[in-house]
């Protein structure tokens, strides 16, 4: 269901979609750019794979959405975290960290 | 909670597709409109922006599509078209689907039918807490039988056991029972105190037995079945009315067994074994055994420690005592006996049968696949998986076999409601034959598993070889290549085979049937009306003396001199049971040969004297009126039957069967012989030998003739061990004759019961479980028989359609007629051959299982096999003689355009 072509490195999606959520609810469009801006446009993120991925985390528990007018006074669906979206957060972001400075160190170790 | 999330939005879903697709769509052109928003305050003009948003995008309609593939509703989804499809397709070919499911729900619904009775007769648990620790005891003889116990040898087992948490001896007999609401001729059981507590079961009302209802000369008590209490004591709450006269005696009812409890089988009283003396006998086998194992104890176990007690017993009684180990064997088992190899063969012979539907079936799937196999094609060249070609395939034969399963489950519900009628008398627990869960169960398994291998098997061949070949064959009227075709002959070969051996079995069984109804009893048994009754009799050891046999035998003369009186009446006699049909019910025993010694003075010297095995013989007792002989028509062979001038005060006589005389007396005449056989009827005055009589198979017709030995009933009476039957020839209708007769036993003996009958009726009991299972299997067969004939005729038919325009060329070359018709002929018998000789082969192996059901034929019976061989080739070969003909009949010119 995941798209291979996503320029993003795979499994991080949820985590960057998650985190972009975590200060406020937001729609589709509105995660995806600021996933890319945060990243500096490191990132760039497949519309496919992260509307399937709100049905994913939606159905798992993570998000909750909601249909709302937006500034524009259109309506647009709006992600917010659920509690336990927060928490997993909490903890991909802490595997993350771990994994990211065991490979940072062993780059090093190497250099 | 996130797969009850999963669930429920899933649902949702499902509940409003249109509504979750609209959703997706909004969402999508949202961010389409954001994204082009994006692009515009980037500085790109409108109409650029959008096209740069949609190709950021990628196609809305992939994303939409990509968006709604997640979730498992979809998996749903695809599986409801699926089905839609497979009906569709079922609908509109009705002829096959017809076919298909009628077939299966004959293969399903006669195998859970049959699962039903064999469920509740050899696998359901008996309805006892803990059955598995009930188990029935032994004595065994130093050549493995199996022997009741003997009462001393009982309370050794009893006492010295450490492995029975309970050991009782019971018996059981026939007699008749009144002070309810009419006299009834019933089955009473003696039985000891341990009895009740080894089934674990107490009185549902009332109590169980009192102390002192269980010693010697107590009070005499009784507990009655739920079932005679609700027809002869009307179900009444208070008991204390109620007082029962059995054998003389009269017991106060004190307690009703719960309406589950039935041991032995068909009991409707039980009196303490206790009450009445007890022989001190090592070698008197008149008790059966009966026990709880303690917990935690193997059969295995008991067995041993039961073993080491008669090992015991023998080593201090040496030559007195005939065991010397003991068998212990689960109730369950036990009870179900030599039905189970029928059962066993039933459930074989339905099992086949089901196959059978089943390669029908297979191969009509086969005949459509192959018609299937250019669309399959063009659906894979379209990028269906392989996954969800099988499931389209599963799709169609769970339809099928649904379809088919529900309406075998009817099917069997209906059976199960008519089995009834047909089962034999003898089959334990068949008031347990239900439709129930685990029945259900296994219709369900067996609809599944057909299912799965029907599909799975479609599937298989359907994507054998290449698909592309399909693709670009140019035949528009595509109609299956040669391998499914020879496929389909492999089923049909696998069918005839199967058909074969279930026609074999049932020819031999049927030869059986017909071997023993054509065997001869030894006496004629047309118009011959049978009346069994029971008297009073006093409980062995106690003997009749001379009054009481006076009384029995003006009874019984009074009655048969009315009988003779009536019109139509030829000849009345007398016996002490009926033979072969009630042959069960004579007692056997070893007598003694005088040889000019003096007769014994008591039983010991009775014993000591049958030590001697040149003075010792085996033989069965059989009372018997002056007339017995001349009414049944077994012939005297030599010497003369009773007489008038045989009463008490003459002395003794008895008559002997030829096989008797030849085995005891071989060269001898063993007329004027002095004989003792009084251990039968507790008279030790000698019998004189004065004639032979014809043999008769008295203990049924699949058994050799018996040694008997006839004693007259007016010198020694009617004991327990005599079940009085009067048998009467004569020329008028049954059915007038027993009115007659009604009338006069309501006059002379108003408490007697008796049991009004013919002897064909009683031998059509006799024959029940034979008839039952040869018309079971005999079904099967016929049904499978004709399977096979459709499937043979099916691929003959199918192969003409497929070669018609070879055989156009044939004919355009000048065959004849009968050249075509010797090429089709000649395709059906191919298949025929063939799997009559793997049919052949086969049922050399599988029929030996049958060995111990069958009667005066062998196993391998040669006209059998050659007799169900020829009628299977005959019938190949006129199922493909049908399509033949067509195929003969075709105009050479249509066919050689037929595409």
């Amino acid at each position: 269901m995941d798209d291979p072509n996503t320029d993003l490195i795979q499994g991080t999606l949820d985590m960057l979609i998650l985190k972009a959520l975590s200060l406020e609810p937001m729609h589709g469009y509105g995660i995806a750019r600021r996933i890319e801006q945060v990243s500096r446009g490191v990132f760039k993120v497949n519309p496919g794979s992260l509307l399937t991925a709100f049905q994913r985390l939606e159905r798992v528990g993570w998000l909750n959405s909601e249909w709302r007018q937006t500034d524009k006074s259109r309506r647009a669906k709006f992600y917010s975290l659920t509690r336990s979206g927060r928490k997993q957060l909490e903890v991909e972001t802490t595997n993350w960290n771990r994994r990211a400075s065991a490979i940072a160190r062993l780059l090093k170790a190497e250099g | 909670m996130s797969l009850w999330r999963q669930f429920v939005r899933g649902l949702r879903v499902l509940g409003n597709r249109k509504a979750a697709d609209q959703e997706i769509a909004d969402e999508v052109s949202h961010y389409l409109d954001e994204a082009t928003a994006g692009f515009v305050s980037k500085g790109l003009p409108p109409d650029e922006a959008r096209r740069a948003a949609r190709l950021e995008l990628r196609g809305m309609t992939t994303v939409r599509e990509q968006v709604r593939g997640y979730g498992w509703e979809n998996g749903v989804d695809i599986l409801f078209a699926d089905l839609r499809y497979a009906a569709r397709r079922l609908i509109g070919d009705p002829g096959f689907t017809a076919v298909s499911i009628l077939t299966l729900a004959l293969g399903i619904g006669a195998s859970t039918a049959i699962f039903s009775v064999v469920d509740a007769v050899l696998l359901r648990a008996l309805p006892y807490p803990n059955p598995q620790e009930i188990v029935r005891v032994w004595e065994q003889s130093p050549k493995g039988r199996r022997m009741n116990l003997a009462e001393l040898n009982f309370d050794d087992f009893r006492t010295q056991n450490n492995t029975f948490a309970s050991l009782a001896a019971y018996d059981y007999r026939l007699s008749s029972v009144s002070g309810g609401s009419e006299p009834v001729r019933v089955n009473i059981a003696d039985v000891s105190s341990g009895f009740f507590k080894a089934f674990g079961v107490e009185p549902s009302r009332g109590r169980a037995f009192a102390a002192e209802e269980q010693r010697l000369h107590g009070a005499p008590a009784a507990i009655v079945s739920y079932s005679y209490w609700q027809r002869y004591l009307g179900g009444a709450t208070d008991l204390s009315k109620f007082h029962l006269r059995m054998d003389g005696a009269v017991y106060s009812v004190v307690g009703v067994m719960p309406e589950s409890f039935d041991f032995p089988p068909g009991t409707a009283a039980w009196i303490p074994r206790e009450l009445s003396a007890q022989g001190l006998s090592r070698t008197g086998h008149n008790w059966r055994g009966l026990g709880r194992l303690r917990d935690g104890i193997t059969v295995a176990q008991a067995r041993a420690n039961l073993s080491t007690i008669a090992r015991r017993i023998k080593e201090r009684y040496g030559k007195d005592v005939d065991l010397n180990d003991a068998a212990v064997v689960p109730l369950a088992d036990a009870m179900v006996g030599d039905v189970r190899t029928a059962l066993l063969t039933l459930l074989g012979a339905v099992g086949l049968l089901l196959l059978v539907a089943c390669a029908n079936v297979a191969g009509l799937l086969l005949a459509r696949t192959s018609a299937r196999r250019k669309e399959l094609a063009v659906r894979a060249a379209l990028g269906a998986g392989r996954g969800r070609l099988i499931q389209q395939f599963l799709a169609e034969s769970f339809s099928l076999s649904l379809a088919g399963g529900g309406l075998g489950i009817l099917t069997a519900t209906w059976a199960v409601r008519v089995l009834p009628a047909i089962l034999p008398a003898n089959l334990p627990r068949q008031q347990d034959v239900a439709i129930n869960t685990s029945v259900l169960l296994f219709a369900l398994a067996a609809t599944v598993a057909v299912a799965a291998s029907l599909g799975l098997f479609a599937a298989w061949r359907a994507a054998a070889g290449d698909l592309q070949e399909a693709l670009t064959d140019g035949s528009r009227s595509y109609s299956g290549t040669g391998a499914s075709q020879r496929f389909r002959g492999f089923l049909v070969i696998g069918e005839i085979a199967i058909t074969l051996v279930i026609l074999i079995g049932a020819g031999l069984l049927g030869r059986s049937f017909l071997r023993l109804t054509d065997t001869s009893p030894g006496f004629s048994q047309q118009n011959l009306i049978t009346m069994e009754f029971s008297l009073p009799t006093p409980q062995w050891p106690e003997r009749l003396d001379q009054s009481g046999i006076v009384r029995q035998v003006h009874l019984v003369q009074d009655i048969m001199t009315r009988l003779r009186a009536n019109p139509g009446a030829r000849s009345v006699g007398l016996a002490g049971a009926m033979p072969v049909a009630a042959g069960d019910d004579l007692p056997e025993g070893d007598f003694i040969i005088l040889n000019g010694q003096k007769p014994p003075a008591n039983y010991a010297e009775f014993g000591r004297i049958a030590q001697n095995p040149s003075q010792a013989g085996h033989a069965l007792y059989c009372v018997a009126s002056e007339a017995y002989f001349s009414t049944m028509g077994i012939p005297v062979i030599r010497g003369r039957m009773f007489g008038e001038q045989d009463d008490w005060n003459s002395p003794h006589v008895a008559v002997i069967s030829e096989s008797l005389a030849r085995q005891r007396w071989p060269n001898q005449n063993p007329i004027g012989q002095l004989i003792d056989f009084g251990n039968m009827d507790g008279d030790l005055k000698p019998l004189t030998i004065v004639g032979i009589a014809g043999d008769v198979r008295a203990r049924g017709l699949d058994s050799p003739p018996s040694p008997i030995i006839y004693v007259d009933y007016r010198q020694r009476g009617m004991n327990a061990n005599s079940s009085p039957t009067i048998l009467m020839r004569s020329a008028a209708p049954a059915g007038e004759i027993v009115s007659a007769a009604r009338g006069i036993f309501h006059d002379l003996a108003p408490d007697v019961p008796v049991k009004f009958s013919t002897f064909a009726d009683e031998m059509g009991g006799w024959l029940a479980d034979r008839r039952f299972l040869l018309l079971l299997v005999g079904l099967f067969a016929a049904a499978a028989l004709a399977l096979a004939a459709v499937g043979i005729y099916g691929v003959v038919a199918f192969s003409v359609t497929r070669r018609t325009q070879e055989i156009g060329i044939r004919m355009a070359l000048g065959a004849q007629r009968s050249d075509v018709l010797r090429l089709i002929v000649g395709e059906g018998a191919r298949l025929a051959v063939l799997g009559v000789a793997i049919g052949v082969a086969a049922s050399f192996v599988i029929t030996r299982l049958l060995s111990s059901l069958l009667f005066g034929v062998s196993a391998t019976d040669p006209i059998t096999f050659a007799g169900v061989a020829v009628l299977l080739s005959l019938v190949a070969l006129l199922a493909s003689y049908i399509p033949a003909r067509r195929a003969m009949r075709l105009d050479p010119n249509t066919a050689l355009r037929y595409e």
